[in-house]
């Protein structure tokens, strides 16, 4: 700390401590763990709040699992339905982004020419500067009742009456797998290119084919990388929820639809913080499984 | 050899696939702005229009769907998103600069705690991030009572700046990392042995040096803040930025005004790819003719008399330019000639659709029954759930620029 | 006058004349530094240990050491950067604890001379006066004052990068002179240049040093730049001074077979004591007796041995010749040769003795050596007076 203050100065040190405590502290760690705490206690009118009634309790999370009270069902069906939809969806998208992502960013880092290579991360960033709730509009207009792709089909003759694109969840899935695509081709892409190229044309001088050098070769090199574009999809996909207000269908709930609803329309913030909580944990276990899977540390997931 | 071949042509056509997956929604979307049809369409295609970027229209029933400058509820949402957008920059790129910077004097354990911890908002979903600010921020205004506490933790914006400036300095804190990580330290102790003070140090070498992050870093702060919805629809409370009033439009009326706002901003973003890369290049070239004058000076070898014979090069991307200009006014020729511009296109689909609508209205109270079953098989959601449809939400309605 | 101050004309500057733009006033600040029992630790890792050595005033000074050894570490100890765990600095007579390198009257010039990049070299040469508040004109006036001195006036708008090595050199030395410092430190400011520009940097800085008077201590694992350049030298290892003392002396002198085997060539023969007589020492060494000199333990002191004393015996390559009528000295051995090797003007010439021991000799270009070929049978001879007896010890490998 001495050392701290003499390195930097006493006005600097202030200013690197004022910044610093606010942002770690005041910012990322007390809001979480006062969410946390909130999540135990019930859902209480301000003026009870800190009053007698104002117990630790499961009761949420009991909710979560068990359904109101009301209901005649032994589980809360539908809010562990919607829960293991996103995140089975979430995992379903991060692999379709993966694979969709690998030739691309492998053609970026080794096949490209350095200019076209510089062109194409252009012309893939430009489509991301645009408000993903706009992307998902592009996509609304593709896929409505009576949007583009529909009147395309029913002129061609392909169909005869409209395709529910949207009800069929169809609109949703390519809306997600379009919203973070940039977010796995970046990682794959600067990892695949710091492999050496010498490595690439050794392995086909030794007669290996294609296939096996990317999967003996290029993928291990890369798998921070995969590791880095995963996660980072994984997580901004189960955490989506500009996406899903605009594409999904009336009957089908993304779970930050869920918190959304307990938080703003029904006011029950602490229940709304539990369901955060969940969410949370999905992430966390996720970050922990990738680390472990790919053997790589939090620094390289997120770079 | 010729299998390679053949993968090339295939890896071709896969990236030209990729490209239409990622721009042609884009594309599309765009062209619709063009559409005087009031639902957001190409097929049908009416007449070509600038009423979305103006003043909208009156439905034939009677909706009044504001256009692109008449809209308040987006311009005031633009102004908020600017004001939002501002305090994050100025927040998130000192503390970014501030955490980057001490990471680089701290060792072993607690540097591996502090980035950690750092980059952990960018790990959590935006829609925690807000909750628990709006939470906290809640709490502390009840106990700060009727004073300046509860006034500035009820304020949308004041959290909305907390919320996003929370995984946003992150986002700076990557950025300037980055940068120091190729930044020589004995410069610092040049300047102190040379007698300046730990502050002059900071201003005089360090600043200097991050000049180029601290500009990317406020940009992609910008940026970032700029188009953040998950956090923002939570912490910005009763009030509105641009994107939660996207939001609400988009998710109710899909209407051509957010084909037009969404055309305004791709333009924006294309002029400023455009601009960064001519910048980008001029720079490039001038560095490089200074490298050589310079090389030429030292050594005064002949060899790298640099022949200032050489023909002016006409830029590549002109020719795309003027065709893009020639097949513009052809096609708009075409449109004026074919009647699908201006007034009298309009008002004719006008007329043609009232009438339609009537008949159809008169279709439709004939078969009421009918109507109604199938609208009740819509929703099968609900049941013993105590919450409603996501549409029934007060506030994505009451904003909603669009019927009014 | 400004018709001599040709890029290459560097040492014409340094005529009597410009001597006061650098000492300004004309009064020599220069101070004297002691290291009293300096130790720093990193962890439990001694990087330098109990290092006593008195520097003097106006005297060029060298730390010479391999890589490694501490002679950075001692330097920054020197300059504030540091804080010595154990022990004292004192620069002028004055206890520099507590006082940061940006109060201390020295100036640093850095092992990757640490020039600031985004400035011009002008800017970076008046660095030192911006931060103490002068004007712009003073600045500026100054700058040019010393963009004269090394021999780059009207190239102060340059930027740092498009400088040739040598000149950044310069503007280094320009830059830490600019406040007028009473010790200027160097930490092997020439290694990053090519040998002769090397070389002819060696010669600039010692005129420098001699025109502006201060204190200069300089840093090196190149003995021959130590040597060439100052007035003494300290010999360190391991983060321990081995030796101090004047030039020649630690070459004719060396108090331990580190200094012996690091300060120059040398060839160590593994022996016992047979017999001792004053200062001279009867050594043998695989069926062959020397005699030699017994080494020194510093200055003013010889080492004594008795009989049966493992020790090392020394003899420089230049101190052995090749036996004939003209030359027998006291020792003579005889040698298969085994190689010779060019070097311009020295011929090295390497022999074995009894095919096992390898000993190194070099002759002058201009001696004649065709009758040595290799396998031929040759007899060598040295003087007992260049033969150094030191007590067995680290040997310096490179
Ligand atoms: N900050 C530090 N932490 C731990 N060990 C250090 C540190 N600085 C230096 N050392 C160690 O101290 C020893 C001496 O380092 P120093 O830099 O003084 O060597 P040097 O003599 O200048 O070598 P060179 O000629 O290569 O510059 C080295 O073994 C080095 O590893
Ligand atoms: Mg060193």
């Amino acid at each position: 700390m001495n050392s701290f203050f003499k390195k930097n100065g006493p006005l600097i040190s202030t200013y690197f401590i004022i910044a610093i405590v606010f942002w770690l502290i005041f910012l990322i760690i007390i809001p979480q763990l006062y969410m946390l705490d909130l999540s135990f206690r019930p859902n209480l009118p301000p003026l009870l709040r800190g009053g007698p009634d104002d117990v630790h309790t499961l009761v949420h999370y009991k909710h979560f699992i068990f359904g109101s009270e009301t209901s005649n069902d032994p589980y809360n069906y539908v809010d562990i339905g919607v829960f293991l939809n996103t995140i089975f969806t979430a995992i379903m998208v991060t692999i379709i982004n993966l694979c969709f992502c690998y030739p691309i960013a492998f053609y970026m880092a080794k096949v490209a020419k350095p200019n076209s290579a510089r062109l194409l991360i252009v012309a893939l960033i430009i489509p991301f500067w645009i408000n993903e709730l706009l992307r998902s509009f592009a996509l609304r207009i593709l896929f409505a009742g009576e949007g583009v792709i529909n009147n395309i089909l029913l002129a061609t003759g392909l169909i005869d009456t409209g395709i529910n694109f949207i009800a069929l969840d169809i609109a949703l899935y390519t809306g997600l797998t379009y919203a973070y695509i940039l977010l796995m081709i970046f990682p794959l892409y600067n990892a695949i290119e710091s492999l050496d190229t010498n490595q690439l044309e050794a392995a086909k001088d030794l007669g290996s084919s294609t296939f096996r050098t990317h999967w003996r070769i290029v993928i291990p090199h890369a798998k921070a990388g995969i590791a880095s574009g995963c996660t980072m999809v994984f997580m901004l996909t189960a955490g989506a929820l500009a996406t899903p207000v605009v594409l999904s269908s009336p009957n089908t709930y993304w779970f930050t639809q869920l918190i959304y609803q307990w938080f703003n329309m029904n006011d029950n913030w602490s229940r709304g913080s539990a369901y955060s909580i969940l969410l949370l944990s999905v992430s966390v276990v996720f970050v922990l499984l990738m680390m472990r899977i790919f053997k790589v540390k939090i620094g390289e997931i997120v770079r | 050899m010729k299998s390679q071949h053949f993968l090339n042509i295939l890896l071709g056509i896969y990236i030209f696939i990729f490209l239409t997956y990622l721009f042609g929604p884009l594309l599309i979307m765009s062209v619709t702005a063009f559409n005087s049809a009031e639902f957001p369409s190409i097929t049908p295609w009416e007449c070509f229009s600038w009423r979305w970027f103006q003043e909208g229209k009156i439905a034939y029933d009677g909706q009044h769907l504001a256009g692109l400058s008449t809209d308040w509820r987006l311009h005031d949402g633009l102004i908020k998103s600017l004001i939002i957008g501002l305090g994050v920059v100025c927040l998130s790129v000192p503390i970014g600069m501030a955490a980057s910077i001490v990471l680089t004097q701290v060792h072993s354990r607690l540097r591996t705690i502090f980035y950690s911890v750092s980059i952990m908002p960018v790990l959590f979903p935006g829609v925690i991030i807000g909750i628990s600010t709006v939470v906290l921020w809640d709490r502390i205004a009840t106990i700060g009572g009727e004073g300046f506490l509860s006034d500035i933790g009820r304020n949308g914006i004041f959290l909305t700046i907390l919320g996003q400036t929370c995984f946003i300095s992150t986002y700076c804190f990557l950025i300037f990392v980055a940068r120091l990580q190729r930044f020589d330290q004995t410069q610092e102790e040049a300047a102190l042995d040379l007698g300046a003070s730990q502050t002059q140090v900071f201003f005089k070498i360090l600043i200097p040096y991050l000049m180029p992050a601290i500009a990317s870093a406020a940009v992609i702060a910008f940026l970032a803040s700029f188009e953040n919805y998950n956090t923002t629809v939570f912490s910005i409370l009763s009030d509105q930025t641009l994107t939660t009033v996207i939001a609400s439009k988009v998710r109710l009326g899909i209407s051509p005004a957010i084909s037009a706002l969404a055309l305004v901003i791709i333009a924006l973003t294309l002029m400023a790819a455009i601009i960064y890369e001519i910048l980008r290049r001029r720079e490039d070239k001038k560095k490089k003719e200074r490298q050589d004058q310079l090389i030429y000076e030292q050594t005064k070898d002949s060899r790298l008399k640099k022949e200032k014979t050489g023909s002016f090069k006409i830029p590549k991307f002109i020719f795309v330019i003027i065709l893009l200009i020639i097949m513009g006014t052809f096609g708009f020729n075409q449109l004026i000639k074919n009647d699908l511009y201006g007034n009298k296109c309009v008002s004719a689909a006008e007329s043609a659709k009232k009438s339609n609508f009537a008949e159809q209205l008169k279709l439709l109270q004939q078969n009421a029954d009918t109507v109604d079953e199938k609208s009740l098989e819509g929703g099968n959601l609900g049941g013993n759930q105590d919450y409603g449809d996501i549409f029934g939400d007060e506030n994505l309605f009451k904003d909603f620029g669009g019927f009014e | 006058m400004s018709v001599l101050f040709k890029q290459d004309a560097f040492l014409i500057v340094f005529k009597f004349k410009f001597v006061k733009i650098i000492i300004s006033g004309g009064i020599i600040m220069s101070a004297d530094v002691e290291l009293q029992n300096i130790s720093v630790t990193f962890g439990s890792f001694y990087a330098a240990k109990n290092v006593n050595v008195k520097i003097k005033q106006g005297e060029f000074f060298s730390f010479l050491g391999p890589s490694g050894c501490g002679k950075t570490t001692l330097l920054r100890a020197i300059s504030g950067f540091l804080d010595p765990s154990e022990g004292k600095v004192l620069i002028g007579g004055e206890d520099m604890a507590g006082i940061g390198p940006n109060k201390r009257p020295t100036s640093l010039i850095f092992q990757n001379l640490a020039l600031f990049p985004l400035m011009s070299v002008a800017d970076n040469i008046a660095f030192s006066l911006e931060v103490r508040g002068k004007s712009k004109n003073e600045r500026r006036k100054r700058a040019d004052e010393l963009l004269e001195l090394i021999a780059l006036s009207g190239q102060g708008d340059k930027k740092v990068h498009e400088l040739s090595g040598g000149q950044r050199q310069r503007v280094a030395i320009a830059r830490a002179l600019a406040i007028e410092p009473e010790v200027l430190l160097l930490d092997e400011p020439l290694s990053a240049l090519d040998l002769k520009l090397r070389q002819k940097m060696r010669t600039e800085l010692r005129a420098i040093q001699k025109r502006v008077g201060i204190t200069f201590i300089y840093i090196t694992h190149d003995q021959g730049e130590a040597l060439t350049m100052s007035d003494r030298v300290a010999v360190m290892n391991e983060g321990e001074l081995e030796q101090v003392g004047l030039c020649d002396d630690v070459y004719d002198y060396p108090n331990t077979p580190f200094v012996a085997t690091f300060v120059g060539e040398n060839n160590p023969f593994y022996a016992k004591v047979v017999s001792v007589d004053n200062n001279e020492v009867k050594v043998e060494s695989q069926g062959n007796t020397f005699l030699a000199t017994a080494g020194k333990i510093n200055e003013n002191q010889n080492h004594s041995f008795s009989p049966g004393d493992e020790v090392i015996m020394f003899i420089r390559p230049e101190s052995i010749f090749i036996k004939n009528d003209n030359n027998k000295l006291d020792n003579f051995f005889s040698a298969k040769v085994n190689t010779i090797e060019f070097e311009g003007n020295l011929k090295n010439i390497y022999v074995k003795i009894n095919s096992n021991i390898d000993v190194r000799f070099s002759v002058p270009n201009a001696v004649d050596t065709s009758e040595l070929s290799s396998n031929k049978d040759v007899e060598l001879t040295f003087s007992s007076k260049k033969a150094v007896v030191l007590p067995k010890g680290q040997l310096a490998v490179d």
